[in-house]
């Protein structure tokens, strides 16, 4: 344990001594490691351990927060006092804490700890090896393994506690082409909440040679077009665009100010009856599952559009209890040194009722992103950007000519309005999402899916 | 605490390394969130760590924890040590020599004012900053995040050549996000200043400026694809160098990750531009009296007259080339190694009114926010496509406001066609810390309709 549960029930209660609603401790151990490799050397290898404990006092809709690295029960039942003199009034009592359980369990097969580093370090060698055996005109590859294990405790004056044991494990290739002057770069990554068995088998192989195989193909890229297009999404890297376009107007917190877009929505029509968007936190061994969330709740399987319907919202445990609804388990933090706020774990875009090269097939003129850099949106608006790192124009219904310096943008209810083809071949892929300062793991995915009239913004005119 | 360092550099050297490093962090930090005029949040940290560097047969390792325990400490050493056995040699891998104590610039980073200050003051301003935006214009809905927030720390370095240095900082920030609403459409408007204590902040600067960009952007439209010179406002002109400035690097270069690679003292920009990395002005606030390896600061001049002159270094990157480290090993925190980075980038000698730009276009592009720099810029390439919101500009004067476009070329031609830099240099903390000034670019795509 992180803290002894007594601890904890102590700093609960020094926290509720000037009054507040609601007092929440949240301590963290963890563990991380991290090797790279450039110039086909390992380069760096770094552990660190980071610990640590916050304590979080809610008085109607004001926060007082604190947090510090030490966690003695001196400097805990500190910070508890700290953050109760932040506030006064209300009539919380600290209760007896009692363990939470969840549905979800994790399947730890190889923890990354009973790994030792060399054996990580030959991994990035394979992925470099691999990506460099892609083509002569490989001229750089930096591979990155990264493990993340952490311990945390959650309790809060409901009486709730929870537990969590958490471990991650990711690969990323970076790679970069050159044909003459023109350089390109790729990008693939893997990670999974899992132990080192994600990696196994050709796993660090197929990272280095698909980022290599997605430089090399840039290479003979044109300069994108700019202007309206269809745009059909390849499956899995397209579900970032969701998540950005639509996702973050859908957190609990951005509507309850009306900063968002499908504020005060709820049961409308917004999309296709094709179109079903879910957040799912707790799909076994997903880069953006646990357990419970970070104040406590279990993750769930929640719907955030149904058949083209807005169907519910993604809640932390604030926003739920200002709205009367129970928490959706989305409340995540980056460590212990941030507040939970409402936050997306894997948002899925599901299968519909089209083939993908059926789709290619009905798409005379059109622009095929096949991978994402990367986005934003801007919630209040809906509006949003995305880099396209790998894209091809479509022609009479094939996949022709590749892109470079492409740049989707739109607005997330008219995108949404304009998708009329949705394939049946799901994919996902994984990322590291910031909102507000903090960056959490996050999924996402999509079936490959067609958009109507979208702004593709590149050099040609 | 720099005993701290020592006795983790003690503990680094027992392991039986050649060299090692110690460098200590303790901070604290205090944030106000405002919202309707009530404390939304009200949020204190304190933190410390130490992380290590050792060097055994000129093979790198490092650890860090946040256990500042003999113990734990010495267990981070033990890691370090171990990581050294996994890394590949390399003849240029050293620690820097102590520099002579006349080396370290002087300068006023710490103000003891930032403390005293009381936090019902600091309450005050951030409330200030929203009531001053709300007040402003009647179609400010709302305003998101009106903050107040300080940061307090002290760093130490020492290693096993002799180095053992300390310094001390302050600084703070306030920054407000407007929401304008007109015809069911809304519009965000954001602004931010820094200092070293609160008294440096203006809140109502902050609210007004928020509100104003806010305001400007309503009734905004796609416009139709046109190429056309485009004005940058600082803002912009921050999140553009921002992404230069990684391709600047020693380490980018000797990489093969950038688009600077072999052009010294070749043309890469507009002969108007001048950018310097400064790692000593007193306003900037990565400023400090030497970097994260315990190198001095300084200032070095990178573009000159659209001539490059040169990349940055750390101590690895600067021996490989035979050339000294330009005080750039930076570090976020104990959690990371140096790594070489820019400091605060400026842009040096701007002499153009931003209305005097604006006036000389007939028709072209104000661009006052970019999104999806982090995705639509690479400085391998060069490629460069993001998100735009701004005014168009008719006849020398600000039409209509114009979202959801995008602004594209390619770095080096960007560069290349800068033809006037402002006299409105400001300093922007976002994405690095960056001085800058309205640019006007000659050509740009922008895509639309």
């Amino acid at each position: 344990m992180v803290i002894e549960q007594q601890l904890a029930a102590k700093a609960l209660a020094e926290a509720l001594k000037r009054g507040g609603d609601f007092a929440e401790i949240y301590a963290e151990r963890r563990r991380s490691v991290s090797v790279s490799l450039e110039d086909s050397r390992v380069e760096r290898s770094s552990a660190g351990l980071d610990s640590g404990v916050s304590i979080r006092v809610i008085k109607d809709r004001n926060i007082s927060f604190v947090s510090t690295d030490r966690l003695d029960e001196e400097s805990v039942l500190e910070a508890a006092r700290l953050a109760g003199d932040g506030l006064a009034g209300g009539g919380a009592q600290a209760v007896s804490l009692s363990l939470a359980k969840s549905g979800y369990a994790h399947a730890i097969e190889i923890p990354p700890g009973s790994v030792a580093t060399s054996e990580k370090a030959k991994m990035l060698h394979v992925a470099d090896e691999a990506a460099r055996a892609a083509g002569s005109e490989i001229v750089q590859a930096s591979i990155t393994y990264g493990d993340d294990v952490s311990e945390m405790l959650v309790a809060n004056s409901l009486g709730t506690m929870a537990i969590e044991h958490r471990t991650r494990v990711r690969i990323i290739a970076r790679v970069v082409g050159q044909r003459g002057s023109v350089m390109q770069t790729g990008y693939e990554s893997v990670g999974a909440h899992q132990g080192m068995e994600v990696l196994a088998g050709d796993t660090a192989a197929h990272v280095g040679r698909s980022a290599a195989d997605k430089a090399l193909v840039m290479l003979d890229s044109k300069p994108a077009p700019s202007g309206k297009m269809t745009v059909v999404m390849h499956r899995g890297f397209g579900g970032v665009l969701f998540h950005e376009a639509l996702g973050h107007g859908l957190e609990a917190d951005t509507i309850e100010k009306g900063a968002s877009v499908f504020a005060g929505r709820m049961g409308e029509k917004v999309a296709n009856d094709m179109v079903t968007l879910v957040d799912d936190g707790s799909i076994p061994g997903e880069w953006g599952s646990n357990a419970f969330d970070d104040e406590g709740a279990p993750t769930q399987r929640t719907v955030l559009i149904e058949k083209g319907r807005l169907a519910g919202l993604m809640y932390d445990g604030l926003r739920a209890r200002n709205a009367g609804v129970a928490s959706t388990g989305n409340g995540r933090r980056q460590s212990f040194r941030h507040h939970p706020i409402p936050r997306m774990t894997n948002t899925l875009i599901l299968t519909g009722p089209n083939q993908r090269d059926e789709i290619i097939a009905a798409t005379e003129r059109g622009f095929f992103a096949k991978t994402l850099s990367g986005g934003q949106v801007e919630t209040a608006s809906g509006d949003f950007v995305f880099g396209v790192s790998e894209g091809y124009l479509i022609e009479n219904g094939k996949i022709t000519t590749p892109l470079r310096g492409a740049t989707l943008i739109g607005n997330g209810l008219t995108a949404l309005t304009n998708i009329d083809m949705i394939a049946d071949d799901f994919d996902m892929n994984i990322g590291l999402c910031g909102k507000d300062g903090q960056s959490v793991p996050v999924g996402s995915g999509q079936p490959t899916l067609r958009i109507l009239n979208m702004t593709v913004g590149g050099t040609e005119v | 605490m720099l005993d701290l360092a020592k006795m983790a550099l003690e503990k680094a050297m027992a392991t039986g390394v050649d060299q090692a490093e110690a460098f200590a962090l303790i901070s604290r930090s205090l944030r106000i969130k405002v919202y309707q005029q009530e404390v939304e949040e009200l949020a204190s940290a304190t933190g410390s760590g130490v992380g290590i560097r050792v060097l055994r047969n000129r093979a790198v390792g490092y650890a860090y924890t946040t256990d500042l325990s003999e113990s734990g400490i010495a267990e981070a050493a033990g890691e370090a040590s171990a990581n050294a056995g996994i890394t590949a040699a390399d003849e240029f891998m050293e620690l820097p020599q102590p520099a002579a104590d006349a080396d370290f610039p002087e300068m006023e980073l710490y103000s003891a004012k930032l403390a005293a200050t009381p936090v019902q003051d600091k309450i005050v301003l951030a409330a200030e900053i929203e009531r001053t935006a709300l007040e402003r214009d009647e179609r400010i809905a709302q305003v998101e995040g009106a903050t107040y927030a300080e940061g307090e720390g002290t760093v130490a370095i020492a290693n096993s050549l002799g180095l053992g240095r300390q310094y001390r900082e302050t600084s703070c920030y306030a920054y407000a996000q407007a929401i304008a609403e007109q015809e069911g459409q809304m519009q965000l408007g954001m602004s931010f200043t820094t200092g070293r204590e609160s008294g440096q902040l203006d809140g109502v600067g902050v609210g007004r400026e928020a509100a104003d960009r806010a305001v400007a952007l309503l009734g905004a439209e796609q416009c139709e694809s046109l190429t056309c010179p485009v004005v940058m406002d600082p803002f912009v002109t921050a999140s553009l160098i921002g992404v230069i400035g990684s391709a600047l690097t020693g380490e980018a270069v000797q990489k093969q990750r950038s688009m600077f690679a072999g052009k010294e003292q070749q043309l890469v920009a507009g002969t108007v531009f001048n950018l310097v990395d400064d790692g000593m002005h007193p306003d900037g606030l990565a400023s400090a009296p030497f970097d994260g390896e315990g190198v001095p600061s300084r200032q070095t001049k990178l573009i000159d007259g659209g001539v490059l002159q040169g990349y940055l270094y750390d101590t690895y990157t600067g021996r490989k080339e035979g050339r000294p480290s330009t005080g750039n090993g930076v570090r976020g925190s104990y959690r990371t190694m140096p790594h070489v980075g820019a400091t605060n980038l400026r842009l040096t000698g701007g002499d153009r009114p931003l209305a005097q730009m604006i006036a000389g276009v007939d028709l072209g592009f104000y661009v006052m926010e970019v999104s999806g720099i982090h995705s639509g810029a690479n400085a391998v390439s060069g490629d460069f496509s993001v998100g735009a919101a701004g005014r168009l500009i008719r006849g020398g004067e600000l039409a209509e406001s114009v979202r959801e476009v995008t602004i594209a070329g390619n770095l080096s031609t960007i560069l290349a066609s800068i033809v006037a830099v402002g006299n409105d240099n400001r300093w922007v903390p976002f994405g690095g810390s960056i001085h800058a000034p309205s640019l006007l670019i000659g050509e740009m795509t922008v895509s639309g309709k």
